[in-house]
Protein backbone atom coordinates (compact mmCIF):
# COMPACT_ATOMS: atom_id res chain seq x y z
CA UNK A 1 0.00 0.00 0.00
CA UNK A 2 1.57 3.23 -1.16
CA UNK A 3 1.10 6.62 0.32
CA UNK A 4 -1.44 7.41 -2.40
CA UNK A 5 -3.83 4.82 -1.03
CA UNK A 6 -3.69 6.22 2.47
CA UNK A 7 -6.84 7.80 3.85
CA UNK A 8 -6.27 11.51 3.89
CA UNK A 9 -7.59 13.73 6.65
CA UNK A 10 -10.52 15.93 5.73
CA UNK A 11 -8.65 19.26 5.72
CA UNK A 12 -6.11 17.86 3.24
CA UNK A 13 -8.91 16.48 1.11
CA UNK A 14 -10.62 19.85 1.16
CA UNK A 15 -7.47 21.67 0.11
CA UNK A 16 -6.68 19.26 -2.71
CA UNK A 17 -10.23 19.38 -4.07
CA UNK A 18 -10.35 23.13 -3.62
CA UNK A 19 -7.22 23.42 -5.77
CA UNK A 20 -8.61 21.14 -8.41
CA UNK A 21 -12.01 22.73 -8.71
CA UNK A 22 -10.70 26.25 -9.20
CA UNK A 23 -7.93 25.40 -11.64
CA UNK A 24 -9.59 23.61 -14.49
CA UNK A 25 -7.55 23.93 -17.64
CA UNK A 26 -10.17 23.28 -20.25
CA UNK A 27 -9.70 21.59 -23.57
CA UNK A 28 -12.48 22.59 -25.94
CA UNK A 29 -13.40 19.80 -28.29
CA UNK A 30 -15.40 22.06 -30.58
CA UNK A 31 -17.15 20.05 -33.26
CA UNK A 32 -20.06 22.20 -34.35
CA UNK A 33 -22.09 25.30 -33.55
CA UNK A 34 -22.03 24.64 -29.79
CA UNK A 35 -18.34 25.50 -29.88
CA UNK A 36 -19.35 29.10 -30.63
CA UNK A 37 -21.35 29.21 -27.40
CA UNK A 38 -18.35 27.78 -25.59
CA UNK A 39 -16.18 30.56 -27.01
CA UNK A 40 -18.80 33.10 -25.99
CA UNK A 41 -18.67 31.71 -22.46
CA UNK A 42 -14.91 32.11 -22.40
CA UNK A 43 -15.01 35.73 -23.55
CA UNK A 44 -15.51 38.97 -21.65
CA UNK A 45 -19.26 39.01 -21.08
CA UNK A 46 -19.58 35.62 -19.42
CA UNK A 47 -15.93 35.10 -18.59
CA UNK A 48 -15.62 31.66 -17.05
CA UNK A 49 -12.06 32.42 -15.98
CA UNK A 50 -13.66 33.99 -12.90
CA UNK A 51 -14.71 30.44 -11.99
CA UNK A 52 -11.15 29.24 -12.39
CA UNK A 53 -11.75 27.66 -15.75
CA UNK A 54 -8.79 28.46 -17.96
CA UNK A 55 -9.59 28.18 -21.66
CA UNK A 56 -7.40 27.08 -24.52
CA UNK A 57 -5.09 24.59 -22.87
CA UNK A 58 -2.15 23.92 -25.14
CA UNK A 59 -3.35 20.41 -25.73
CA UNK A 60 -5.10 17.54 -24.03
CA UNK A 61 -1.95 16.66 -22.08
CA UNK A 62 -2.12 19.98 -20.26
CA UNK A 63 -5.87 19.87 -19.66
CA UNK A 64 -8.05 18.83 -16.70
CA UNK A 65 -11.44 19.28 -18.29
CA UNK A 66 -12.67 18.42 -21.75
CA UNK A 67 -15.79 20.13 -23.06
CA UNK A 68 -17.22 18.20 -25.98
CA UNK A 69 -19.30 20.80 -27.77
CA UNK A 70 -20.92 19.69 -30.98
CA UNK A 71 -21.91 16.73 -33.07
CA UNK A 72 -19.70 13.70 -32.53
CA UNK A 73 -19.64 11.53 -35.64
CA UNK A 74 -18.56 7.91 -35.81
CA UNK A 75 -15.63 9.05 -37.90
CA UNK A 76 -14.54 11.55 -35.24
CA UNK A 77 -15.23 9.30 -32.25
CA UNK A 78 -11.83 7.54 -32.23
CA UNK A 79 -10.10 10.93 -32.16
CA UNK A 80 -12.26 12.08 -29.24
CA UNK A 81 -11.42 8.92 -27.33
CA UNK A 82 -7.73 9.18 -28.13
CA UNK A 83 -7.45 12.77 -26.98
CA UNK A 84 -9.43 11.97 -23.85
CA UNK A 85 -6.99 9.17 -23.05
CA UNK A 86 -4.10 11.59 -23.44
CA UNK A 87 -5.41 13.81 -20.66
CA UNK A 88 -3.77 13.24 -17.30
CA UNK A 89 -5.80 12.14 -14.27
CA UNK A 90 -7.83 13.53 -12.68
CA UNK A 91 -9.86 14.44 -15.71
CA UNK A 92 -13.42 15.55 -16.24
CA UNK A 93 -15.74 15.76 -19.21
CA UNK A 94 -18.64 18.09 -19.82
CA UNK A 95 -20.94 17.11 -22.66
CA UNK A 96 -22.20 20.41 -24.03
CA UNK A 97 -25.34 20.47 -26.14
CA UNK A 98 -27.94 18.05 -27.40
CA UNK A 99 -25.72 16.48 -30.05
CA UNK A 100 -22.97 15.38 -27.74
CA UNK A 101 -25.49 14.38 -25.07
CA UNK A 102 -27.50 11.99 -27.21
CA UNK A 103 -27.17 12.78 -30.90
CA UNK A 104 -29.70 15.60 -30.67
CA UNK A 105 -31.50 16.44 -33.90
CA UNK A 106 -29.32 13.88 -35.67
CA UNK A 107 -30.57 10.98 -33.54
CA UNK A 108 -31.49 9.01 -36.66
CA UNK A 109 -28.44 9.80 -38.77
CA UNK A 110 -26.23 7.11 -40.24
CA UNK A 111 -23.06 8.92 -39.24
CA UNK A 112 -23.67 10.55 -35.85
CA UNK A 113 -22.66 8.94 -32.57
CA UNK A 114 -25.67 8.84 -30.25
CA UNK A 115 -23.98 10.69 -27.46
CA UNK A 116 -20.32 11.10 -26.53
CA UNK A 117 -20.95 9.02 -23.39
CA UNK A 118 -20.86 5.96 -25.62
CA UNK A 119 -17.09 6.37 -25.93
CA UNK A 120 -15.91 8.33 -22.87
CA UNK A 121 -17.32 8.84 -19.37
CA UNK A 122 -19.18 12.12 -18.94
CA UNK A 123 -19.43 14.01 -15.64
CA UNK A 124 -21.91 16.75 -16.47
CA UNK A 125 -24.42 17.03 -19.29
CA UNK A 126 -25.50 20.49 -20.41
CA UNK A 127 -28.78 20.37 -22.37
CA UNK A 128 -29.74 22.78 -25.11
CA UNK A 129 -29.46 23.26 -28.83
CA UNK A 130 -27.22 25.10 -28.43
CA UNK A 131 -27.20 25.82 -24.68
CA UNK A 132 -26.78 29.42 -23.66
CA UNK A 133 -23.46 30.41 -22.09
CA UNK A 134 -25.21 30.63 -18.73
CA UNK A 135 -26.02 26.95 -19.06
CA UNK A 136 -22.35 26.12 -19.44
CA UNK A 137 -21.53 28.25 -16.41
CA UNK A 138 -24.13 26.30 -14.46
CA UNK A 139 -22.63 23.06 -15.73
CA UNK A 140 -19.18 24.17 -14.58
CA UNK A 141 -20.57 25.00 -11.13
CA UNK A 142 -22.16 21.56 -10.92
CA UNK A 143 -18.87 19.98 -11.90
CA UNK A 144 -17.05 21.99 -9.24
CA UNK A 145 -19.56 20.80 -6.65
CA UNK A 146 -18.89 17.28 -7.78
CA UNK A 147 -15.12 17.72 -7.51
CA UNK A 148 -15.49 19.20 -4.03
CA UNK A 149 -17.21 16.04 -2.83
CA UNK A 150 -14.74 13.60 -4.33
CA UNK A 151 -12.69 11.11 -2.34
CA UNK A 152 -9.04 11.92 -2.85
CA UNK A 153 -5.77 10.12 -3.12
CA UNK A 154 -2.43 11.72 -3.81
CA UNK A 155 -1.84 10.01 -7.10
CA UNK A 156 -4.89 11.04 -9.07
CA UNK A 157 -8.56 11.57 -8.61
CA UNK A 158 -11.32 9.24 -7.65
CA UNK A 159 -11.44 7.61 -11.04
CA UNK A 160 -7.72 6.82 -11.04
CA UNK A 161 -7.99 5.16 -7.66
CA UNK A 162 -10.91 3.04 -8.83
CA UNK A 163 -9.62 1.99 -12.23
CA UNK A 164 -8.26 -1.57 -12.21
CA UNK A 165 -5.34 -0.94 -14.51
CA UNK A 166 -3.43 2.13 -13.39
CA UNK A 167 -2.29 4.43 -16.20
CA UNK A 168 1.44 4.48 -16.68
CA UNK A 169 3.69 7.10 -18.21
CA UNK A 170 3.68 4.97 -21.33
CA UNK A 171 0.24 6.24 -22.34
CA UNK A 172 1.53 9.81 -22.25
CA UNK A 173 4.38 9.05 -24.61
CA UNK A 174 2.42 7.28 -27.30
CA UNK A 175 4.00 7.92 -30.69
CA UNK A 176 2.48 10.18 -33.30
CA UNK A 177 -0.07 8.64 -35.64
CA UNK A 178 1.44 8.52 -39.10
CA UNK A 179 -0.87 8.67 -42.12
CA UNK A 180 0.45 5.38 -43.48
CA UNK A 181 0.42 3.46 -40.21
CA UNK A 182 -3.20 2.37 -40.60
CA UNK A 183 -2.76 0.88 -44.06
CA UNK B 1 -36.08 35.99 -77.46
CA UNK B 2 -34.53 32.99 -75.82
CA UNK B 3 -32.01 33.52 -73.12
CA UNK B 4 -28.42 32.54 -73.60
CA UNK B 5 -28.88 29.79 -71.01
CA UNK B 6 -31.72 28.27 -73.02
CA UNK B 7 -29.61 28.38 -76.17
CA UNK B 8 -26.68 26.69 -74.47
CA UNK B 9 -28.96 24.05 -72.98
CA UNK B 10 -30.58 23.34 -76.34
CA UNK B 11 -27.20 23.12 -78.07
CA UNK B 12 -25.83 20.73 -75.45
CA UNK B 13 -28.92 18.53 -75.65
CA UNK B 14 -28.69 18.50 -79.44
CA UNK B 15 -24.99 17.65 -79.31
CA UNK B 16 -25.63 14.73 -77.00
CA UNK B 17 -27.58 12.97 -79.76
CA UNK B 18 -30.77 10.98 -79.30
CA UNK B 19 -31.80 10.98 -75.68
CA UNK B 20 -30.50 14.49 -75.11
CA UNK B 21 -33.16 16.75 -73.69
CA UNK B 22 -33.23 20.31 -72.44
CA UNK B 23 -35.83 21.73 -70.13
CA UNK B 24 -36.51 24.17 -67.36
CA UNK B 25 -37.41 23.01 -63.90
CA UNK B 26 -37.80 25.18 -60.82
CA UNK B 27 -36.32 28.13 -62.70
CA UNK B 28 -33.16 26.27 -63.61
CA UNK B 29 -32.19 25.05 -67.05
CA UNK B 30 -31.34 21.39 -67.12
CA UNK B 31 -29.85 19.18 -69.81
CA UNK B 32 -30.47 15.48 -69.66
CA UNK B 33 -28.01 13.39 -71.63
CA UNK B 34 -27.58 9.66 -72.22
CA UNK B 35 -24.94 7.86 -70.18
CA UNK B 36 -22.51 7.45 -73.08
CA UNK B 37 -22.68 11.15 -73.91
CA UNK B 38 -21.88 12.33 -70.40
CA UNK B 39 -18.21 13.12 -70.69
CA UNK B 40 -18.49 14.54 -74.22
CA UNK B 41 -21.26 16.88 -73.08
CA UNK B 42 -19.14 18.22 -70.25
CA UNK B 43 -16.25 18.75 -72.67
CA UNK B 44 -18.58 20.63 -75.01
CA UNK B 45 -19.97 22.70 -72.15
CA UNK B 46 -16.50 23.70 -71.06
CA UNK B 47 -14.82 24.26 -74.42
CA UNK B 48 -17.61 25.37 -76.73
CA UNK B 49 -20.02 27.15 -74.41
CA UNK B 50 -17.67 28.66 -71.88
CA UNK B 51 -19.09 26.89 -68.80
CA UNK B 52 -15.62 26.82 -67.28
CA UNK B 53 -16.53 26.76 -63.62
CA UNK B 54 -17.39 23.37 -62.15
CA UNK B 55 -19.55 23.98 -59.11
CA UNK B 56 -20.60 20.55 -57.87
CA UNK B 57 -21.50 17.02 -58.83
CA UNK B 58 -23.82 14.74 -56.93
CA UNK B 59 -26.56 12.21 -57.49
CA UNK B 60 -30.26 11.64 -56.85
CA UNK B 61 -31.84 8.29 -56.05
CA UNK B 62 -34.86 7.96 -58.35
CA UNK B 63 -35.79 4.50 -57.07
CA UNK B 64 -36.43 1.92 -59.79
CA UNK B 65 -35.56 4.44 -62.52
CA UNK B 66 -31.94 4.50 -61.38
CA UNK B 67 -29.60 7.16 -60.08
CA UNK B 68 -29.40 10.56 -61.69
CA UNK B 69 -25.93 12.05 -61.59
CA UNK B 70 -26.09 15.84 -61.72
CA UNK B 71 -23.38 18.41 -62.32
CA UNK B 72 -23.75 22.16 -61.98
CA UNK B 73 -21.62 24.22 -64.36
CA UNK B 74 -21.27 27.96 -64.63
CA UNK B 75 -19.85 30.56 -66.98
CA UNK B 76 -18.29 33.14 -64.65
CA UNK B 77 -18.32 35.89 -67.33
CA UNK B 78 -22.02 35.90 -68.08
CA UNK B 79 -23.22 34.01 -65.01
CA UNK B 80 -24.87 31.47 -67.25
CA UNK B 81 -25.38 28.32 -65.30
CA UNK B 82 -27.22 25.06 -65.76
CA UNK B 83 -27.50 21.49 -64.56
CA UNK B 84 -26.34 18.57 -66.65
CA UNK B 85 -27.60 15.17 -65.66
CA UNK B 86 -27.41 11.57 -66.75
CA UNK B 87 -29.41 8.67 -65.37
CA UNK B 88 -27.50 5.48 -64.70
CA UNK B 89 -29.42 2.22 -64.39
CA UNK B 90 -30.04 0.69 -60.98
CA UNK B 91 -28.54 -2.67 -61.97
CA UNK B 92 -25.28 -1.23 -63.27
CA UNK B 93 -24.58 2.17 -61.72
CA UNK B 94 -21.59 3.19 -63.78
CA UNK B 95 -20.64 6.43 -65.47
CA UNK B 96 -17.57 7.93 -67.12
CA UNK B 97 -15.47 9.99 -64.77
CA UNK B 98 -15.13 13.66 -65.70
CA UNK B 99 -11.92 14.22 -63.76
CA UNK B 100 -10.11 14.77 -67.06
CA UNK B 101 -12.55 17.59 -67.85
CA UNK B 102 -12.63 19.24 -64.43
CA UNK B 103 -9.94 18.24 -61.97
CA UNK B 104 -12.13 19.46 -59.13
CA UNK B 105 -14.69 16.78 -59.89
CA UNK B 106 -12.42 14.13 -58.37
CA UNK B 107 -13.49 14.87 -54.82
CA UNK B 108 -17.18 15.08 -55.75
CA UNK B 109 -17.09 11.79 -57.62
CA UNK B 110 -15.34 10.17 -54.69
CA UNK B 111 -18.07 11.34 -52.36
CA UNK B 112 -20.85 10.33 -54.77
CA UNK B 113 -19.25 6.92 -55.13
CA UNK B 114 -19.21 6.53 -51.38
CA UNK B 115 -22.73 7.80 -50.75
CA UNK B 116 -24.54 6.25 -53.74
CA UNK B 117 -22.30 3.39 -54.82
CA UNK B 118 -21.95 4.76 -58.35
CA UNK B 119 -18.80 3.65 -60.12
CA UNK B 120 -16.97 6.39 -62.00
CA UNK B 121 -14.94 4.74 -64.72
CA UNK B 122 -11.53 6.34 -65.14
CA UNK B 123 -11.40 8.02 -61.74
CA UNK B 124 -7.84 7.98 -60.37
CA UNK B 125 -8.77 6.77 -56.88
CA UNK B 126 -12.26 6.03 -55.62
CA UNK B 127 -11.16 5.42 -52.04
CA UNK B 128 -13.54 6.08 -49.14
CA UNK B 129 -13.29 9.59 -47.83
CA UNK B 130 -15.97 10.51 -45.36
CA UNK B 131 -17.49 7.41 -43.81
CA UNK B 132 -15.85 5.64 -40.88
CA UNK B 133 -13.69 2.61 -41.58
CA UNK B 134 -15.68 -0.54 -42.15
CA UNK B 135 -18.94 1.25 -42.94
CA UNK B 136 -21.23 -0.95 -44.98
CA UNK B 137 -23.73 0.37 -47.49
CA UNK B 138 -24.33 3.62 -49.28
CA UNK B 139 -26.18 5.90 -46.90
CA UNK B 140 -27.75 8.32 -49.39
CA UNK B 141 -29.50 5.54 -51.28
CA UNK B 142 -33.16 5.39 -50.42
CA UNK B 143 -32.86 1.66 -49.83
CA UNK B 144 -30.40 2.35 -46.99
CA UNK B 145 -32.02 1.39 -43.70
CA UNK B 146 -31.85 3.95 -40.91
CA UNK B 147 -31.45 1.59 -38.00
CA UNK B 148 -32.12 4.27 -35.37
CA UNK B 149 -35.54 4.90 -36.82
CA UNK B 150 -36.28 1.19 -36.81
CA UNK B 151 -35.24 0.86 -33.18
CA UNK B 152 -37.00 3.95 -31.87
CA UNK B 153 -40.51 5.19 -32.48
CA UNK B 154 -40.85 8.49 -34.27
CA UNK B 155 -40.33 11.11 -31.52
CA UNK B 156 -42.09 14.02 -33.19
CA UNK B 157 -45.52 15.36 -32.28
CA UNK B 158 -46.56 14.79 -35.88
CA UNK B 159 -46.19 11.78 -38.07
CA UNK B 160 -43.95 12.11 -41.14
CA UNK B 161 -45.88 13.97 -43.81
CA UNK B 162 -48.53 15.25 -41.43
CA UNK B 163 -49.14 19.00 -41.65
CA UNK B 164 -50.92 21.65 -39.64
CA UNK B 165 -54.62 21.11 -39.17
CA UNK B 166 -54.88 17.75 -40.88
CA UNK B 167 -57.53 16.75 -38.41
CA UNK B 168 -57.31 13.77 -36.12
CA UNK B 169 -54.06 11.94 -35.90
CA UNK B 170 -53.76 9.39 -38.63
CA UNK B 171 -52.51 5.88 -38.28
CA UNK B 172 -48.77 5.88 -37.68
CA UNK B 173 -46.88 5.41 -40.92
CA UNK B 174 -43.35 4.29 -41.46
CA UNK B 175 -40.88 7.18 -41.73
CA UNK B 176 -38.49 7.28 -44.68
CA UNK B 177 -35.59 4.87 -44.30
CA UNK B 178 -37.58 2.29 -42.35
CA UNK B 179 -38.53 -0.90 -44.19
CA UNK B 180 -41.79 -2.77 -43.80
CA UNK B 181 -41.50 -4.88 -40.62
CA UNK B 182 -42.95 -7.82 -42.56
CA UNK B 183 -40.05 -7.59 -44.98
CA UNK B 184 -37.12 -6.63 -42.75
CA UNK B 185 -36.39 -7.00 -39.06
CA UNK B 186 -37.11 -9.50 -36.27
CA UNK B 187 -40.76 -10.08 -37.24
CA UNK B 188 -39.73 -10.90 -40.79
CA UNK B 189 -37.02 -13.23 -39.55
CA UNK B 190 -39.40 -15.04 -37.23
CA UNK B 191 -41.91 -15.44 -40.03
CA UNK B 192 -39.16 -16.70 -42.29
CA UNK B 193 -37.97 -19.22 -39.74
CA UNK B 194 -41.51 -20.36 -38.94
CA UNK B 195 -42.47 -20.70 -42.58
Amino acid sequence: MGIGDAVLPDPVKFVLNWGRRYSLWVFNFGLACCAIEFIATSMGRHDFIRLGVIPFAHGPRQADLMVVSGTVTDKMAPAVKRLYEQMPEPKYVISFGACSNCGGPYWDSYSVTKGVDQIIPVDVYVPGCPPRPEALLQGILRLQDKIAGEPVSLNGGARAARSPERSTARVLTAPLVRPDSGA
Amino acid sequence: MRSRTAEVAAALAHGAGPGGQAGESFGMWTVEVPVDGWRATLYAARDTHGLRFFDWLSAVDELEEGYRVVAHLLDPDTVTHLLISARVPLADPRLDSVVEVFRGAAWHERETHEMFGIDFVGHPGLTPLLLPDGFEGHPLRKEFILASRVAKVWPGAKEPGEGHGTGPRRKAIRPPGVPDPEVWGPAARNAHEAG
